[in-house]
């Protein structure tokens, strides 16, 4: 990042970066793979590249990214899923296997399946 | 799961951005408290704001945080530190660990705005060697705050200067205790020193210093974007703000978890935490690692707040809460924790190093079967003697484990040295391993397993056990297809 000079620079910058966070992303699907000690411990590193590798087979448009954990540890590796138009969805104790199901029945069917731990409006 | 009780300020970005993206951090208000800091307010100003919010330290002593950074930016010094304390040694515990690889950016922040409140130009977190991944998120943070003339000379042109380095801890748990990490930072050994002075007035260098926790850091900038009295709207009189837990031990979701102050530990363990695993009854729950109490059913409605939970015999403490169900038993859970002190006691006092060697060896005596009632007297007074006479924290706490369990469980404890039974059937030497004749069909699968051949039978004949030779080990029950083997 270049430096900012000033704290309206500051500000500025941050206008830019609120618009194309990735939260505000409407178009493309974005999976949040969490990426901590504990999640890591249980394979998170897999399912993030496989997560990768399948959505880019698939053609799918999406974004694929890494962040700290949200605590639920008894459920680790755990996913944000969002889909354009619906509500976030945080999936548990994700394997490779689940990633297939994830991205051809919920991301590409639109079903509900399961292994969902709750929804978030986020 | 319920997940509705909870409010996620110091945890608010753990899980929603990519910590190793400074621009993440910047997208969601980073380094907005900064701006505001250097920009609008003078240093009197923020210390108010932090005072108003009724912050306390989230490390464990809970002391107001606003307090301690108007002491420090009234001594005179060329020089001054700010550290973060990220030793993280309570057994179970992990909520600095998880704000550091969630959201470094956060305490950066935090540090730099008490660095510009303070009047220092130096920052340090000392942090254990053993959280590789932490270390390499807050390495990579440092870099891109300072890329981005966040930390560093002159920042957004303010004149204002300041840099954070990191010191790496070997994981002892007494360098957690303020005086020892400084020591430990020095270059000598982690021992606490007599307070006072207290480091806001002869910290490290022996210039005046904050020791702020991880947790109480990661509270900063949004009090000082969304304000005093917002803060302070959430948790109870005394206590402002939110508590991250780490949820362990028998409960169904285990994990970290935010929740306001005065929410009670029954909310905490069956709302949130989904109650006790395989339908187990629960018995108890011990905040505050080794230095807190173990608290029963009876507590369950106690709202989580500093003073609640001391009235209480346990304490706040740093965030660990194990969760304890009927199988555990509460002699050998003391006697888990003193053998923790022991080893960790840095041994530099003697009723310290000593008593709790004495407390170990008592509880280690009870739970092999071969304490006597008067035993129960000694921990008590021996324990009284240890927390009084004690430099420092680790002392002064190490018995509550002890005298917790005792108040709450003295049963237990009798019938340990009187009756020589152990309810919970942990403890080895006062079970006995049977077989019970009429459900023994002679398989002779125990006596294939047993490692101390303390097994007689023959095929579809009567199993035996010898309680002589018997080491209590269990493998035989595991084997048993037909509940023919019981402990009693
Ligand atoms: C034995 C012992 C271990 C401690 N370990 C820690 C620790 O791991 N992390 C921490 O923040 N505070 C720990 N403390 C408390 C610190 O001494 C200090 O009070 C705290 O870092 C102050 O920060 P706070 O006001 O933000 O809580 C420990 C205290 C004692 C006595
Ligand atoms: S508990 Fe262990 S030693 Fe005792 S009878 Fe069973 S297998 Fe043998
Ligand atoms: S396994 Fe059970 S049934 Fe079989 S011999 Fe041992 S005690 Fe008897």
């Amino acid at each position: 990042m270049k430096k900012i000079k000033t704290i309206s620079d500051l500000n500025a910058i941050r206008k830019v970066l609120e618009n194309d966070r990735i939260d505000s992303e409407d178009k493309k699907v974005i999976v949040k793979v969490a990426m901590s000690t504990c999640s890591i411990a249980t394979g998170s590193k897999k399912v993030i590249s496989f997560f990768r590798e399948q959505m880019g087979l698939e053609a799918i448009d999406s974004l694929v990214v890494q962040t700290g954990c949200m605590g639920l540890c008894h459920s680790e590796p755990t996913v944000i899923v969002s889909v354009p138009g619906k509500d976030s969805v945080i999936f548990g104790n994700v394997t490779e296997k689940k990633v297939n199901e994830i991205i051809t029945s919920y991301i590409k069917e639109g079903n509900d399946i399961e292994g969902v731990l709750l929804k978030k409006n986020s | 799961m319920k997940k509705d009780k909870q409010i996620k300020l110091a945890l608010k970005n753990c899980g929603s951005i990519d910590p190793e993206k400074i621009e993440n951090y910047i997208a969601v208000d980073g380094y907005k408290a900064l701006g505001t800091c250097l920009g609008e307010k003078g240093s009197s100003e923020i210390i108010d704001v932090i005072k108003a919010s009724g912050l306390r330290g989230r490390g464990g002593g809970g002391f107001p945080t606003g307090e301690k950074w108007e002491m420090a930016s009234k001594f005179v010094a060329d020089q001054k530190y700010v550290i973060c304390n990220a030793d993280e040694g309570d057994p179970g515990a992990f909520m600095d660990r998880s704000i550091l690889e969630g959201d470094p950016h956060v305490v950066l922040e935090a540090m730099a705005i008490c660095g510009y409140s303070i009047g220092a130009t130096e920052g340090y977190i000392y942090i254990r060697a053993e959280y590789p991944l932490a270390i390499k998120r807050l390495k990579m943070a440092i870099d891109q705050a300072k890329e981005a003339g966040l930390l560093g000379i002159n920042i957004l042109g303010s004149g204002f200067d300041f840099d954070i380095r990191l010191k790496y801890g070997a994981g002892a748990f007494v360098c957690g205790e303020e005086t020892a990490l400084i020591a430990s930072m020095e270059g000598k050994r982690g021992t606490p020193v007599i307070k006072p002075p207290y480091p806001v007035e002869c910290g490290y260098k022996g210039k005046p210093t904050i020791v702020n926790n991880v947790e109480t850091y990661a509270n900063i900038p949004v009090i000082i974007n969304k304000g005093a009295e917002w803060f302070s709207s959430i948790g109870t009189s005394g206590s402002k703000g939110t508590k991250v837990f780490a949820l362990a031990g028998k409960v169904k979701n285990v994990g970290l978890v935010e929740v306001p102050m005065g929410t009670t530990l029954r909310e905490l363990i069956y709302d949130i935490g989904g109650g006790i695993i395989n339908g187990k009854k629960f018995k108890a729950v011990q905040s505050g690692g080794p230095s807190g109490g173990c608290l029963t059913e009876k507590h369950l409605d106690t709202p989580i707040d500093y003073e609640s939970l001391k009235e209480c015999g346990s304490m706040m403490g740093s965030g660990g809460m194990i969760v304890m169900d009927e199988d555990d038993c509460m002699v050998a859970v003391a006697q888990f924790y003193l053998d923790f002190s022991v080893e960790e006691s840095c041994g530099k006092c003697v009723p310290c190093r000593e008593g709790n060697h004495v407390l170990y060896q008592i509880l280690n005596k009870i739970t092999h079967g071969k304490g006597e009632l008067k035993d129960l007297d000694k921990l008590k007074a021996i324990s009284e003697v240890v927390k009084s006479t004690s430099l420092c924290g680790l002392g002064q706490t190490s018995p509550n484990p002890v005298l917790s369990t005792l108040t709450n469980f003295y049963d237990e404890y009798y019938d340990h040295v009187v009756n020589k039974k152990c309810v919970s059937k942990q403890c080895r030497a006062l079970v006995e391993y049977k077989i019970i004749e009429d459900n023994c069909i002679g398989c002779t699968a125990c006596k294939r397993v047993c490692p101390a051949e303390a097994i007689t039978g023959e095929v579809k004949g009567k199993h035996v056990i010898d309680p002589e030779l018997c080491i209590k080990c269990g493998a035989c029950i595991e084997k048993c297809k037909f509940n023919a083997i019981i402990v009693e």
